[in-house]
């Protein structure tokens, strides 16, 4: 499904490299042990912004789905050619408290067994050739 | 725009247990004003913020009973939307502009308002020294006024927020209509959708956790429209006074499923102020003093994304705010007589509401209490004022409601309990500001 | 408790054609050309929206009187829309939620669709119903009334 391509800057661009060679990595702040997504400039545990603290571990991409909706009027304009569609939030495996967004490509509308285990794919954006995550339910 | 000042967090309560509030009964509500409302601005100078804004504090002093000479404070919020930004290059009135006395922003007064804006168009205030934002929100400017009084920065506030509303969509064009997106929204767009689809998601999880549907919110806003409609000021008692049945609540089209068109509170046009002084000086003024026993607010940073809060997150910060909000008042959960937390989108309200631990609704247990008696008669009515859900979105009518109930001026909204403890409060479960009115200052 | 969505026209709830004769009794649609079906917008296409549109109840009482079948499709509930009906004392062939025109298009089987109304919602539903669309402000000269004289008038949103 067709997707606006996000940008990288100079803090997420480890994330994004590592999607475009089909790795799901997540950041890792050391100092209380933390993975912690989207990423930040300092740890949200404890605030560090100590660069020696914060490094890039990478996840077994597999998920469980926690929650979902379905959209039906998105004001997102490259979305609204595929309404309406699933939005799932995947909770990691190494870290539940970790949640990512997904269309569940394969999944027919409203259909979306929440508990269900999904497996990470990766899927390129149009706009750049951006590689994003996304996840299928593992039958 | 001109800078008006932005609270320092010491004024909000966020710690665990903070105690009985100091000033607890020391601030009273003593005056309200409402001007507006419509669906979108006409253009026109007469209806513009600025002028409504003007309108709604004058109403506010008048119903009070003040002398415009002693107000000394003014707290209002700068914003005066949350998506019907004025567009760029879209040319701006000037005729409607050189109507009022102008900042450095010719929108001041058109699509935000500054409190030097307000000032400078209000001659007849002419000893505020106390300009302060409540951010966001009338919920932040209550609770900015309240500990500001308390505290004796100002001694008599005008409490004001205001909303505009422009023709066309919230959110459409600008960056969500690029191939591309950078900022914090490259984690959410790529994916996501309209603004309740973070709350869809808290609410479907809560109907698997719980087992319940989106269909037994129909009794909530049946209630909720009816009570709005009984509000005089509000958009829907004004402009389309029809009740929401049932069958047209669960008949309605999804925006983001469980969250329908209804469940999406209507942009508006409105503008209110309130008055608030010392207890002490509340006692000579026209209107019954309604007081302020505590505020309280939760700073719970999701895990998640901005807008997608867990479920779980959300009980954790409703909860929170329950045990503040009777602690710091020194009541029993039990002892509320009513609440309007906040409805919009109306699904917060389950939260909001189980957060309170009041009248037996605890976790889970909201949607099966709006199955049985809710209304104003009712021993516990749910958002007598009829929220967002009943009035259109400006976030101050369950404030008007719980100063206008305690004073037993609701009009055909009067719950038949005696209004002695009401609550109030929002917006989001996650980093909202909240009120407990009372009768007595005891 | 209602644990059934009740999908659908929500007015009228059984299948009509043009030539059953939903208008009087006894009216049989035989235009020069076809049979027509237009549906209006309320807020902000009719004259008794919030806020007003162009389309005043004069137009929408002229198309009727010429024929056309005619209805509300808006985002109103049904208790709404029918009160606008009420106020405009005009009676509609069908009254249905924004995102229900497909439905019009399978209960009546007429020879052109049109659904009149001021947003880009109203522009999305209408494409996916396979009806022509009309902005409110490209319709308040009522372009339908050359389709009686069959001269094949195109709407400007086809051109």
């Amino acid at each position: 499904m067709p997707k606006q391509s996000p940008v990288p800057d100079a803090l997420d661009k480890p994330y994004f490299d590592a999607l475009n060679e089909d790795r799901l990595v997540i950041q890792n702040w050391t100092c209380c042990q933390r993975l912690q997504h989207p990423p930040a400039a300092t740890c949200g545990g404890c605030g560090s912004n100590q660069l020696q603290h914060m490094s890039w571990k990478q996840v077994s991409g597999n998920g469980t789905i926690y929650s979902y909706g379905v959209v039906y009027d998105s004001p997102i304009a490259v979305l609204q050619a595929d309404q309406p569609y699933n939005v799932a939030l995947i909770e990691l495996e190494e870290d539940p408290g970790v949640k990512m967004l997904s269309h569940l490509p394969g999944r027919a509308v409203d259909d979306v067994p929440i508990g269900a285990k999904v497996k990470v794919i990766f899927e390129t954006t149009p706009a750049t050739g951006q590689k994003v995550p996304e996840w299928q339910v593992v039958s | 725009m001109p800078q008006t000042p932005m609270p320092p967090m010491s004024m909000f309560r966020t710690a665990v247990h903070p105690g009985l509030w100091e000033h607890k009964g020391k601030v009273a509500a003593v005056g309200v004003g409402h001007e507006g409302t419509a669906r979108r601005w006409d253009g026109t100078a007469e209806n513009c913020i600025g002028a409504w804004s003007i309108a709604a504090c004058r109403k506010a002093i008048a119903d009070a009973g003040v002398n415009p000479a002693d107000v000394d404070g003014i707290v209002l919020d700068t914003s005066t939307t949350t998506g019907a930004h004025w567009p760029a290059g879209r040319e701006i009135p000037m005729d409607v502009v050189q109507k009022f006395n102008q900042t450095d922003d010719p929108l001041d007064g058109i699509a935000q308002l500054s409190g030097e804006w307000m000032v400078k168009n209000m001659p007849e205030l002419t000893n505020v020294k106390y300009i302060m934002t409540g951010p966001g929100c009338m919920s932040a400017c209550i609770v900015v006024a309240a500990q500001a009084i308390g505290d004796g920065l100002a001694h008599t506030c005008l409490v004001l927020k205001s909303w505009h509303n422009l023709d066309g969509r919230y959110y459409q064009g600008g960056a969500n209509a690029e191939p591309t997106i950078s900022g914090n929204a490259k984690w959410t767009n790529p994916w996501a959708g309209p603004a309740s689809l973070g709350t869809a998601t808290q609410f479907q999880r809560y109907m698997y956790k719980y087992g319940k549907s989106h269909d037994m919110m129909a009794p909530f806003m049946q209630n909720s429209r009816h009570n709005g409609l009984m509000f005089p000021e509000g958009y829907w008692a004004q402009h389309r006074p029809e009740e929401l049945p049932a069958e047209d609540y669960i008949n309605a089209r999804w925006v983001a499923k469980p969250a329908n068109l209804f469940d999406n509170d209507i942009p508006i046009m409105a503008s209110a102020a309130y008055l608030f002084t010392t207890a002490e000086r509340a006692r000579d003024m026209k209107q019954k003093p309604v007081y302020i026993l505590n505020h309280a607010r939760d700073n719970l940073v999701a895990r998640g994304f901005g807008g997608f809060p867990t479920l779980e997150e959300c009980e954790e910060a409703c909860a929170n705010v329950g045990v503040r909000l009777h602690e710091g008042a020194g009541i029993k959960p039990d002892d509320l007589s009513f609440e309007n937390m906040y409805d919009g989108f109306s699904l917060f309200h389950v939260f909001h509401l189980e957060g309170l631990r009041t009248h037996g609704i605890g976790l889970g247990d909201a949607l099966d209490a709006f199955q049985g008696d809710i209304s104003i008669s009712s021993p516990f009515p749910i958002s007598p004022s009829g929220g967002n859900i009943g009035s259109g979105r400006t976030r101050f009518w369950k404030h008007t409601d719980c100063i206008q109930q305690i004073q037993g001026r609701a009009g055909a909204r009067q719950i038949s309990v005696p209004a002695n403890i009401g609550v109030s409060g929002g917006p989001m479960p996650t980093g909202g500001n909240f009120t407990v009115w009372g009768s007595s200052p005891d | 408790m209602y644990t059934e969505r009740t999908r659908g026209l929500i007015w009228p709830r059984t299948p009509l054609h043009a030539d059953a004769g939903s208008h009087s009794e006894g009216f049989t649609l035989e235009l020069p050309g076809g049979k027509f079906l237009i549906s209006f917008d309320i807020d902000g296409t009719l004259e008794l929206g919030d806020p007003p549109g162009r389309i005043t109840t004069e137009m929408v009482q002229r198309a009727r009187d010429l024929g056309f079948l005619i209805g509300s499709c808006s985002d109103r509930s049904a208790t709404s829309q029918r009160a606008i009906w009420e106020r405009m004392n005009i009676e509609a062939d069908f009254i249905a939620l924004k995102h229900m025109l497909d439905d019009v298009k399978t209960r009546f089987d007429v020879h052109r669709y049109l659904h009149i109304g001021d947003r880009d919602l109203d522009q999305m539903f209408a494409e996916q119903a396979g009806f022509d669309f009309l902005w409110e402000h490209e319709a308040y000269t009522e372009p339908w009334l050359d389709w009686l004289e069959g001269n094949g008038a195109v709407p400007a949103s086809e051109q």
